[in-house]
Formats: C-alpha cells, structure tokens, sequence
C-alpha cells in the first residue's frame, strides 16, 4: 500500500512537475510570510521583519533543491546531466571508449544477427491464419526403415474422413515439374499436385481471381492452375487480364483461374504454381504407393498429443483393413513449423548458446575494463561522496556511463549485424525463408536495443555497487598513492577472467567436437569419387514418353551420344544421384525364405540405372560383375545390391546367383538375380545411416521410377563439357527441358554446406571469445604490474632475480587460467551433451577435443602473461620507488 | 538564543510525526510548536524542516492539503497518515526505550 503511495507520488512529481514545482514556492512563501508577520507583531518595522524571516530562513533555493530532491523530480535532469558527463568522459580516454565499444560491438551483433535467423524460424509468426493449428501428418513406417514416410493417398483419404480432431486435411504431391511452353524460352516450372482444399486448410486465399473449388478436383475436369505470384510477375508481367487465359503446361492446356497472394509458397521456395490433384477413385483407396505430403488443420482446443492419440487409433485400424500395405504403419503429426525448421533447430539453438556465451565474455571484459577504471579514479568519486552525493547517486552516474557505451556499441553491432544477417541467411531453410524473409528489421532493432541496454546494466552494475561500497576518508586519503590497492577490487576482477577463461573454454569445446565432426563427414568414404562428374537432371514430360519403349530408346540415344562425345569417359542414368534422395523404395520377397507377414516385407532402396552409372561415379564392386552389354531386354532379369542389402538380407550365404521378385510370391512379375555386390553409398546424405538398396537396369522392367539425373564422368573440367552434353540431349529430343547442370562435387558440398556454415560461425565465435579470454588476462596482469610497480622495485632493490618477478606474474597469470579451466571444463562436460544431436562420428565426451582446447588456451594465456611480466622485469627499483 | 541543538534525522521526523498527531498543521506552525513545546530547546531549522516534511510525506506517512490558513491565506497542513500513526507508536516506545536505556547508563556511571 504505501509502496504504492510512493509509485503513485513520484509520478505526480513526474507528470505535475509543474504544479508541485509551484506548490513547493508558494509553500515557502508562505511560511515567509507568516514568520514577517510574526516579527511585526514582535514590534518590527515591515522591513525588518522580512530582512529577518528571510535570514532565518536561509536559502531559499537550497530548501527548495532539498525538497525536490526527496521527490526525485530531477531525475531526468540528472539522467541528462549524467551523460554530458558520461560522453566527456569517453571523449577524454578514447582508446578505452574505442576498445570497450568493439569488444561489445562484436557481442551485440553476434546476437543481432543469430536472433533474425532465430527470429525467423523459431519465433516469427508463418504467413498462415493460425498458423498454430496447422500440423504435417506422416506415416510412421520405422518397421521398414521409414520412420517418416510420405503418406499413401489411401491413408489420407482414410485420416481425412475417420478423424475427430482435424478441421480439415489437405494433401500436395511431393515432387512435380511442369514444362511451361510458348509465350518464351520453354521453362521448366516446380509446381505441385494439390487437393481443392490446400489453400482453405492454409488459411490462405488468392491475391486475384478464385481458389481452387472441388469441382476442379475431379478426374475429367477442365484443367486449371494457380500461378505464384512471383511467376505471375516474371513470366506474365504482372497482367491483370491473365484470369480465363490458357497456358501450355506438360503439353496440356491450363486455364489460369488465379494469382495466389504475394510472398506465399507452399511447400518450398521453389514452388511457382498449383495444379488441382485430380485423384482418381483407384488412387484414394491405395494405401501402397506413398508419394503425398499431408497438411491438416487442428479443430481449436485440441492438443498435438490429442490428434496423435487420434492417429494412432486410426492407424491400428487400418492395419487390420489393410494388413498387406499397412501392417505396422503408424501415424503422427508434426507442428507446421517445426517441420519447416526442420534439421535446423538444434543447431540455431546452440548458436544463440554460443553468442549468449560470447557477449557474456564481452560484458565480463568491459566490467574489468570500467573497474579498473574505476578504481582509478576513487579519489573523483571519493570527493563526490564527500560533497554530499548520495550512493545511488553516484552508481546511477556510473551506470549511465556504461549504457551510454553500450548504446555506441548497439549501434556499431547493428550495422555490423546488417552485414551478418546477410550471410546468415543461407542457414534460414528453403521452407522458411521466404515466408518470413529476414534482415534487419524493427523486431531486430527492438532487440538490439533492449540486449544494449541490458548489456550496460550488466557490465555497469558490477564496479558501481563495488567502486561505492570503500571507506570515505580511507579513500581519500589513498588516492594519493597507489600501492595500497583494496584487495577487493582483485577478487572481483579475477573472477570475471576466470569467468571468461570458462566461457570461452565451453565455446571452444563446442566448436572442436563441431569441427572433429565436420571432419570425420569428410573423411567418410562417401562409395563413389564426385571429381570431374558433370550431374543434370532431364525429367521426362510423362505425357510425351508414355510408353516405356520410348523412354527407353531416349535414355538409350542420349548415353550412346553422349559417351562418343571426346572427353567423357563414362556416362549413366540414375534414379537418384548419391546425397540427394533415397529415390523410392520397392517391397520384394527373397527366393527360398518363407513368405514374410504383413509387415514383415524387406523394402530395399531403389534405384534405376544405367550400364554405366557405377563406372561414371566409381563405385566399388565388392563381389561378382557389374551390368554388361548383355543385360538386355527380355533376357535375364538382373540386379546389383549393395554391402548392405548383402549382409542384412543373406547374412550367411553369398549374394551371387540368389533371386528375389517385386512384390509378393504369388506376383507374376519375374525372378531377378543378383550379379554384383556393389560398395555401400551414401544416397540419402552423408550423415544419414545407410540402407539396403538394389540397383536394376532401366531397359529389362518398367518399375514404374523412372532414371532422372544423368552423370557424365569427364576427363577434364566437367563443366567444359555441360554445353556439348546439353546439345547431345537435343539431338535426341530438342524439346526435353535440362536443368540442374553442376558438378557433382558442389552437390557433395551443398550437402554439407549447412553444416559448414554451423561449424565456421562456432568457430569464429570460439575464436573471438579466445580473443576476449586473452585480453581479458592480459588487462588483468597489466594492470596488476603496474599497480605493483612499486612494491616490484622494492623486490628488485632487495635482489630479487628477473626470474623471481616473471614467476610471480606467470603463476597469477596461471591460476587465474587453472580455476577458470576446470570451471569451464566441467562446464563444458554438462552441455556438450546438447550437441549430441549435431555430432557425427565423435563422442559429446571426445577426449581430444577437451585436451587441445585446454592446451590452447594454455598456450594463449601464457602469452598474454608473458608481455606484463617482461614489463614487470624491466621495473627499475630507482624509478619505481619515486613511481608515485 | 543558545545554540540549537543538533536533531538527528531520525528525532526529527518522530517531532514532526507527533507534533501533527493533535490536528492538522502547515510547516510554519509545526516550527513554532516544537519550538514552544521544548521551550526553545530546540530549533526546527526550516532548511532540515521542509526536506523531512516532503520526505515524510513520499513515505506515506503524513498526507498533505491545502487549506485556509489562521491569517486567512492558502497553506499547506500536513496530517498523519493510518501508517504514519503506526509508524508514531512504534517509534515512540523505540526512542522511550533508548532513552531511558541512556538514562541508566548516565545515572550508574
């Protein structure tokens, strides 16, 4: 209650400056007033009476500044005065201003810039109308080795209709490519397949003309598209009157029907149109094939935990409707964002960790700096003590000091931050960058200006309430001399390098088991060499390469044109090209093992190929031959397996000359046998664990997957090659779009680019909290040295060696590094359980990593002993004794 | 006029506190009463009074108001506060105590 009296007072002197400023003088006067009164009665003359109550009264002005003081109305005027000061202050020492605001600087803008990309993924709000409620539904097929499998059109159409906790469920196609013809160069468009619903269960709907309508969702009706909006803009120049117009899109006219709203791509980036699905009756009851994403709506008030329950027991149902395709097939849902976060969580997770840790050792840095500062100038704060400021006054100075420095130094972070944010962006994964686009934005401002401010708080708080806290006389009478220094003052400092020295060890350990990770992907045999290999993509318009025959004379032309082309020592056909994609994966049943239960069905990795694909990227035959001339259609069925298909699935024979088929054993289709055993690759990416997977030539089946990515094995710079193989492909079919030509070495690279950048920006702020550690070291002895300087002399002068004064300076160096070590160690030991998830092939505990951090850190402290302690030797007793 | 006595902070605010726990009072008055009372033992210095009555009244403990003053003009009188009454009470059996305590320390010494 009174507390609130106090509030309630305080802002009346605040807001009635005015009125209480008035009050106060007529107050006064009064009293005045009343006292000349007094003293006429006494017998005075008017005169005197008032030359006498004037003088009993003393000065007015005082009384008045006395009263205002109590109701602390100047605290602005204070506020302003304080930073006059604060600014002259840091104007007279500009190599302390310069230093603290870098040092700062570089902390604040670590954090600005890890918070946008933060920001953007974690926080920001998706372009989506309750974008809470939205949920990504997966199969859960673990048993098989697909622990998040893309939907069948069957299961979804069962989840949509059995559920209880979806408002509604919509389902897109997962890949898609569409080849937009006339009006221009053909272009190859990534669009999606989707159900009518997409864009309602979004809460989303088109900038011009209407949204899709369950009339345009049926097999037979007029085909319709949805343009992005920024295809609208690039191909159709923004035309209004695109609505009602046809385009040309897979050889089939489409009427425009509208332009979805500005900045919206769903699923990815790369998406520029929508195509109603069209899923025929046949398709939403198979439940085998499984190539949908599925988006679904929560009801409001249900949980995430609710809807899985819901999964789960649809799920169980439709293993025992469909024991054949769904035996052990669950079901579950992912929060929209999280799946757009994707793989990207932890690792932004331990980067806000990270640059916490370093601003944290740039505040423990400034906080030493502005002590010893402080302590220096005792005798200044000592005689305003005396003078009649008040404690809080002093430490409200001081710490607009070091807001005032930790403004400069938010401003410098920011532009800095700019810079960075730019940079950072390519950690911001495809699904979420341009929904929420990053940069440096008013949130972002926002928070550089609160983590400013509080950041001088931080750093200000510790030597005001320290710096206040001495003897007044004591200190005044100090001033004169340094060698007395409080020992006080010494803790405090130490610990905060001790401190740092921790911080920074945790940071490095980090980044070491980062680095040891980034080097064992490295050093994995990936099972193939990506040097001199060209890689592009020509999918087949469907429509035009219907038949099988013709897709196979295409592939058949393109390989021989391409391998007669100088230069090219081999080519091949792939589904998939290594660490892009598993590529699909097919159910078989292995000759002379029983019929497997439902459930139980092996589902090896899939890929269709080419003769010469395992030449072209070098893979490695384990055992038997490779595929040969002979391997023709109509003659025997064959197949190459992996190391790993070879161990898991005939763990105790060899391989060679075994049958499996496609399907079950009563299937018609044809007994294949293996002929090789091929070395393990790594197709869905270097960090993902391997499969099982067998390889089958493109010209004996129709497999229903279809070879995609053409590699071409190159004597020179593969690149060289790209425009003759491009032309190679035209003189087959001059219509067939091409796209995607790179070196498979930057596909390698871009595999493991996200965590490039994750390792490089660890290891810079590693670096840059090594860097603060040592200077933080180094400031510490200097300033040690130099408040020693005297008591140096003495020693000197009692005939103490050069080496007695260097050991000294070396062993507080050394403790200081000792104690904040094994802090940090221990530190370190707790969190690096955090990263588990990030590394790859190191333990959390890897025992090199901790050693090479703890001896580089020893290396780097004890140079930052060494420069004070020469100094230290080189004191001259004669000049250090007058030193004061 | 001897020399006034040095108030303590402290004592003052106990005055003040009990000075206006008759009735309500301006600062001029409450000078003049203490001064009365102590028969002009002690001085209420205006410089200490008007910082401690502004000081007083930020703590809650004494409220303020304009009013019509005994020679018909606008003055400030400040009155007690619920918690300032308490705040008296327990003050005033403080400072009995500590006096009679220096009471006994001065006769047996």
């Amino acid at each position: 209650m009174r507390r609130l009296q106090n509030i309630l007072n305080w802002l009346r002197s605040w807001f009635k400056q005015n009125s209480v400023e008035k009050e106060l003088g007529s107050e006064l006067r009064f009293h005045i007033e009343r006292q000349v009164e007094e003293n006429i009665a006494a017998g005075m003359t008017p005169e005197e009476a008032r030359r006498a109550a004037l003088r009993e009264f003393g000065g007015v002005e005082q009384v008045k500044e006395e009263c205002r003081d109590t109701r602390r109305v100047n605290i602005l005027e204070n506020l302003i005065q304080d930073m006059r000061y604060g600014l002259r202050t840091l104007r007279k020492s500009p190599s302390f201003t310069f230093f603290a605001v870098a040092v700062l600087a570089l902390g604040i803008a670590a954090n600005s810039a890890i918070f946008s990309i933060a920001d953007a993924v974690l926080i920001r709000p998706l372009p989506y109308r309750d974008a809470n409620r939205l949920v990504m539904v997966w199969e859960d097929a673990s048993a098989y080795g697909f622990p998040k499998d893309t939907p069948a059109p069957g299961n979804f159409s069962d989840w949509k209709s059995r559920n209880q906790v979806f408002e509604d469920v919509a389902a897109y196609s997962f890949g898609g490519s569409f080849d937009l013809i006339g009006d221009g160069n053909p272009e190859e468009l990534a669009g999606k397949s989707v159900t009518a619903n997409l864009f309602s269960v979004l809460g989303v709907s088109p900038a011009l003309g209407r949204d899709f309508q369950t009339a345009d969702d049926i097999v037979g009706a007029p085909l319709v598209v949805i343009l992005s909006h920024g295809l609208w803009l690039r191909r159709f120049g923004g035309d209004p009157q695109i609505m009602g117009k046809e385009i040309t899109l897979n050889y089939e006219r489409h009427t425009v029907i509208g332009v979805m709203k500005r900045g919206l791509q769903f699923p990815d980036r790369e998406t520029e149109l929508w195509v109603p699905f069209r899923l025929s009756k046949e398709q939403l009851t198979n439940h085998g094939s499984h190539f949908l994403g599925v988006v679904a709506r929560l009801k409001p008030g249900i949980s995430l935990k609710t809807a899985n329950a819901n999964l789960a027991t649809i799920a169980q149902r439709l293993e025992k409707e469909y024991p054949d395709s769904n035996a052990k097939v669950g079901a579950f849902a992912v929060p929209l964002r999280e799946e757009l976060a994707g793989d990207v969580r932890p690792a932004i997770f331990m980067l806000v960790g990270a640059v916490c840790f370093v601003l944290l050792i740039a505040c423990a840095n400034v906080a030493n700096l502005l002590l010893s500062r402080a302590t220096g100038r005792r005798r200044e704060l000592a005689m305003r003590l005396t003078l009649g400021a008040t404690r809080a006054r002093v430490i409200q100075q001081i710490l607009t000091e070091s807001t005032l420095l930790a403004i400069l130094a938010g401003a410098a972070g920011l532009i800095l931050s700019v810079w960075g944010t730019k940079f950072l962006a390519t950690l911001i994964p495809a699904g979420i960058a341009p929904l929420a686009g990053t940069g440096v934005d008013a949130r972002v401002l926002v928070f550089t200006t609160v983590i400013s401010l509080g950041t001088g708080i931080l750093f200000g708080i510790i030597p005001a309430s320290r710096v206040t806290q001495f003897h007044l006389s004591h200190s005044l009478k100090q001033g004169g001399g340094q060698s007395g220094v409080g020992s006080g003052g010494h803790k405090l400092r130490d610990a905060l390098v001790i401190c740092e020295v921790a911080l920074a060890i945790v940071l490095l350990t980090g980044a070491a088991l980062m680095i040891r990770s980034l080097q064992n992907l490295y050093h994995l045999d990936p099972g193939f060499r990506a040097d001199h290999v060209l890689v592009m993509r020509t999918p087949l318009p469907r429509q035009k390469y219907e038949a099988f025959a013709a897709r196979v004379s295409f592939y058949d032309r393109v390989l021989a044109n391409v391998e007669a082309l100088p230069g090219v020592v081999a080519a091949g056909y792939t589904t998939r090209v290594p660490l892009t994609n598993s590529g699909g994966a097919t159910g078989i049943t292995v000759e002379g093992k029983p019929e497997p239960a439902a459930g139980d069905m092996l589902i090896p990795s899939t890929r269709i190929i080419s003769r010469n694909y395992m030449q072209a990227l070098r893979m490695k035959l384990i055992g038997g031959r490779l595929l040969e001339q002979g391997d023709a259609p109509g003659k025997l069925p064959v197949a190459l397996i992996n190391q790993t298909m070879a161990k898991n699935y005939w763990p105790s024979e060899n391989p060679i000359g075994r049958r499996f088929k496609i399907g079950r054993y009563n299937e018609s289709s044809p007994w294949i046998t293996v002929v090789g055993i091929v070395g393990d690759v790594h197709q869905a990416g270097l960090d993902v664990p391997l499969r099982a997977e067998m390889d089958l030539p493109y010209q004996q089946q129709d497999f229903g997957f279809e070879p995609e990515y053409l590699v071409v094995r190159t004597s020179g710079d593969p690149m060289l090659l790209a425009e003759g193989v491009r032309q190679q492909i035209w003189a087959v079919d001059k219509e067939q779009p091409v796209a995607g030509v790179m070196p498979l070495e930057d596909l390698v690279d871009e595999n493991l680019a996200s965590r490039k950048m994750q390792v490089s920006l660890l290891s810079g702020f590693a670096a840059l909290a090594l860097l603060l550690a040592t200077l933080g070291i180094y400031a510490v002895l200097s300033f040690t040295v130099a408040q020693r300087t005297q008591e140096l002399g003495v020693r000197v002068a009692l005939g103490a060696q050069p080496g007695d004064v260097l050991r000294m300076i070396f062993s507080q160096g050394l403790k200081l590094f000792s104690i904040g070590a094994a802090i940090g160690l221990a530190v370190a030991l707790a969190l690096s359980r955090a990263l588990v998830h990030l590394l790859f092939g190191v333990s959390a505990y890897d025992p090199p990593s901790f050693a090479g951090v703890t001896v580089l850190l020893a290396a780097v402290a004890l140079l930052a002993c060494y420069v004070p302690a020469r100094r230290a030797t080189r004191v001259d007793p004669l000049i250090a004794l007058r030193y004061e | 006029m001897t020399k006034p006595t040095d108030l303590v902070q402290g004592t003052l605010d106990l005055l003040i506190l009990k000075t206006i726990a008759l009735e309500p009072m301006h600062g001029w008055a409450i000078a003049q009463r203490i001064r009365r009372v102590s028969n002009n033992v002690l001085q209420v210095n205006q410089g200490a009074l008007y910082p401690a009555l502004h000081r007083l009244e930020q703590q809650a403990w004494i409220q303020s108001k304009w009013g019509e003053s005994e020679n018909n003009r606008r003055a400030k009188y400040y009155s007690l506060t619920k918690a300032g009454e308490k705040y008296l009470k327990a003050e005033e059996s403080n400072w009995e105590r500590l006096s009679s305590a220096i009471g006994l320390v001065l006769k047996t010494v």
